[in-house]
């Protein structure tokens, strides 16, 4: 019962307010193909393959770290708002909680699935993109979205 | 399963949200398991059946299917 491997309560908003400009810069970032100058440096790069080389590992390259820095911001901060308690997270809570996650891994394994069999090439990449992060942000609209519902009932009732 | 929370909560005149603090639950729990659309754990169980000062077996009850 005690190891729920969830968040304190108090991550979910602060974590929100990262969350959203991420992702708009984010999305900003891959339209316009954005890499400021002061960003590429030197960095470590553990499996290494440019085309037409083999593949090399443990090289320093240089890169533009940008996206680096969004794509982890986007991750860590989806995983806390996903992941924080309820400010009352009981059985409830946590019963909605385990079908809003099975419901939105199935909805973003169906998209994948669909542009698996519709979608090809440099598009098919683009799907790859977001399907690092839609299972999050389907689970987090999901989830919401069912607690909002039921306080909505109680407010309904009063 | 049915229960009758909404009845003795009645009883004892307090409100979902009196409940849900006295057993130490969200009011949305109080609100579905009156609704039927939610059937607790034991532990929440007992703790109603303490609350109300009746056995477990009064609040709720099994129904054909169950």
């Amino acid at each position: 019962m005690k190891a729920n491997y969830l968040f304190p309560a108090g991550f979910k908003v602060p974590a929100l307010f990262i969350l959203i400009p991420s992702v708009i810069i984010g999305i900003l970032l891959l339209t316009f193909n954005y890499e400021p100058e002061l960003l590429n440096i030197r960095i470590l790069s553990v499996i290494h393959n440019e085309f037409g080389d083999p593949i090399s590992t443990f090289r320093i390259i240089e890169n533009n770290v940008l996206n680096e820095i969004i794509m982890t911001l986007i991750l860590v901060s989806a995983i806390l708002v996903a992941f924080s308690k309820e400010k009352a997270e009981d059985e409830f809570i946590q019963k909605i909680r385990l079908e809003s996650l099975v419901w939105s891994t199935y909805v973003n394994y169906a998209v994948l699935l669909l542009s698996i069999i519709f979608v090809y090439d440099i598009t098919f990449l683009w799907v790859m993109v977001f399907n690092m992060f839609t299972l999050l942000i389907f689970f987090i609209i999901r989830f919401n979205f069912q607690v909002w519902k039921l306080n909505k009932t109680i407010a309904d009732e009063e | 399963m049915k229960n009758n929370i909404k009845v003795e909560r009645a009883r004892k005149n307090i409100t979902q949200a009196q409940l849900a603090d006295l057993i130490s639950v969200s009011r949305q729990t109080i609100n579905a398991m009156e609704a039927g659309k939610y059937v607790p754990s034991t532990v929440i169980a007992l703790r109603l059946s303490k609350i109300f000062g009746i056995e477990v077996s009064a609040i709720f009850e099994l129904e054909p299917g169950d």
